[in-house]
């Protein structure tokens, strides 16, 4: 059972780093910076709770805000680039978050062994989840309960004034201007929601796995994070979740028994997924269905 | 560090540089025809150089036959990856071939994970015993002079290639205006091609040249140089092959004395800061004539 709680664990903490690739997605631009808040949201959060003993929801948000800023930092001059100039900037922020960590040592006695970040070897016993007792099942429901936050939060976002405004700088940023949208005020503050998402996927991702450095956090996991709302379409936040169920549930875990092969299998996927379904899983048009099939069914239960 | 050493890793520096040069040149030629990125780019040139890699362990080959068989996989593959990420994707969403391209990159790694176990492999180099020495105290390794040269010699093939060939004015037609250059009677869909053939090659004698400085090829040097092709590309301005060439000997210079100044693990923080530097000052590159920011 443990084993399908884990994976559960995993779904849930890359759905939360594919949302927030999702809301910058959504104003048309492309970050690879996604897997540098999440490790600035892991580090600050570990820190937090081991170091000076926070309880772990004060310091998952703190640790969320503080990402949250610096994306907002971040935001103002690398968002004055777009396209390829966008994808560059964001890699080298992600990586230099990446060799920050790696550079960074803050190490303090607790009893006789010492707890901290420490460079290359990374951040070792994070262990808030097994001194208090948590079971895998406390620690996947409590994953799945900010996921089911974030996800609520973006559908309803989606369908306020406030996603009408993205949607429109992402599909033509010329248009949106000249009917009054402040380009730079839509793209960093989705930018920064974006960190702030991403602080809090780290923060969890940090306290599961109990170990944490640098590598985690590479252009893999932030490649990732972007892959995800792609492949399952920009249309609704359903499809995010989706394609992590995709290619953690089914390319990573399902398909363990081809051994080798399964790594080979998967680039190979991604790229005919790509070619079959260019705009997601979930486009338009399967989004329209399923909108026309459950108000028919409501339909004909008022009737 | 004194005055010699800093001579010395920049010199160095700038000879490992011009393996950047080209993978920027590869970036920047695909975006300026297709307004495309293509992610899979460096991971091409290393399968080259592993292709090659691949027919030495059946047949034992001189170093020169080796490079050339890499610059050959390198283009064979660079056609693949049109085949499998753009031909038949819409190229009305961008995000669709920037993943294809990403999935290709995976895939590229691990098929060269799956063939050689992960372990990484060695790689001829030329002249490698070849040491010049000027007066008592610089010296210039004679596997990077002659990998120095042969990227100047590959890169003045391709600019002669591009401004004296009709392949290359089409080519220029259609990044300058597709639909113009269509309307005169060139196949877009040809002159795409090509150009992934055409970058293909010249990844492949990137990968050459980085397996042989290095002496190793390995599946963990393919995002290295997927970010460093990127940088370079930046801060050479997109769609300038004379910047890519320009930036790529400054991002090897730069990253070389840093190594010599700080460490292996710092130096490409600085690397990092360079770019925001640039992106902050001059956003369209080194030659930029006006303000275009894309």
């Amino acid at each position: 059972m443990d084993f399908y709680f884990g994976l559960l664990q995993i779904i849930g903490v890359h759905t939360i780093l594919g949302l927030s690739a999702y809301i910058v997605l959504l104003t048309g631009q492309v970050t690879i910076a996604q897997a540098g808040f999440f490790a600035i949201g892991a580090y600050i959060a570990g820190m937090l709770t081991v170091l000076a003993g926070w309880h772990l929801v004060p310091a998952m948000l703190v640790a969320a805000l503080v990402a949250g800023f610096v994306a907002c930092l971040v935001g103002f001059p690398a968002l004055r680039v777009k396209g390829l100039m966008l994808v560059v900037a964001t890699t080298a922020f992600g990586e230099a978050v990446r060799l920050f960590w790696f550079n960074f040592d803050y190490q303090i006695a607790k009893g006789d062994v010492q707890v901290g970040p420490l460079g290359g070897e990374g951040f070792k016993q994070i262990r808030f989840f097994p001194e208090n007792g948590w079971t895998t099942g406390d620690v996947a429901l409590f994953i799945w309960f900010w996921v089911a936050v974030i996800m609520a939060g973006l559908w309803w976002m989606d369908r306020s004034r406030a996603g009408a405004v993205l949607r429109a700088v992402g599909e033509d940023e010329l248009a949106a201007q000249s009917v009054g949208i402040n380009l730079t005020a839509a793209k960093v503050s989705a930018f920064a929601v974006g960190g702030f998402i991403a602080g809090i996927g780290g923060a969890i991702y940090a306290h599961y796995t109990t170990h944490i450095e640098h590598a985690n956090f590479g252009v893999i996991l932030a490649t990732f994070a972007i892959a995800y709302p792609i492949l399952g379409g920009l249309s609704s936040v359903l499809g995010t979740l989706l394609a992590v169920i995709f290619i953690q549930g089914f390319l990573v875990e399902g398909l363990r028994f081809l051994g080798d092969w399964r790594n080979l299998l998967f680039g190979a996927l991604i790229v005919l997924a790509m070619n079959v379904r260019p705009r997601g899983l979930i486009d338009e048009r399967v989004l329209n269905t399923l909108r026309r099939t459950f108000s028919i069914g409501q339909g004909g239960g008022n009737a | 560090m004194d005055f010699f050493d800093f001579i010395q890793s920049i010199t160095d520096g700038v000879l490992f540089g011009t393996t950047y040069a080209l993978i920027g040149i590869g970036f920047t030629m695909i975006f300026g025809v297709m307004h495309k990125i293509n992610l899979a780019y460096a991971a091409t040139s290393i399968a080259g150089a592993y292709v090659s890699w691949a027919v030495g362990t059946l047949v034992p080959l001189p170093a020169i036959v080796t490079f050339l068989i890499a610059v050959l996989g390198g283009g064979a593959i660079g056609y693949l990856v049109y085949l499998c990420c753009f031909k038949f994707v819409p190229l009305s969403s961008p995000l669709a071939t920037l993943l294809s391209t990403v999935g290709m990159l995976i895939l590229i790694d691990e098929i060269v994970v799956h063939e050689t176990d992960g372990m990484p492999q060695p790689y001829p180099a030329l002249f490698d015993d070849v040491y010049f020495e000027i007066g008592e105290l610089y010296g210039v390794r004679g596997d990077l002079l002659f990998i120095f040269f042969l990227s100047l010699v590959a890169t003045t093939v391709l600019l002669f290639m591009l401004y004296r060939t009709k392949l290359g004015m089409a080519t220029r037609a259609v990044a300058q205006q597709p639909v113009a250059a269509e309307l005169c009677g060139i196949s877009i869909e040809r002159t795409n091609a090509s150009t992934f053939v055409i970058t293909g090659l010249l990844g492949g004698l990137a990968g050459a040249m980085i397996g042989a400085s290095v002496g190793l090829l390995s599946p963990l040097l393919t995002l290295p140089v997927t970010v460093k092709g990127l940088i370079v590309t930046v801060i050479g301005g997109l769609g300038s092959i004379p910047g890519a060439i320009i930036a790529g000997l400054l991002v090897g210079a730069f990253e070389n004395f840093f190594q010599a100044l700080r460490g292996v693990t710092e130096r490409d923080l600085y690397v990092m800061l360079l770019l925001f530097v640039f992106l902050t000052f001059r956003p369209g590159g080194i030659f930029s004539r006006s303000v275009g920011r894309d």
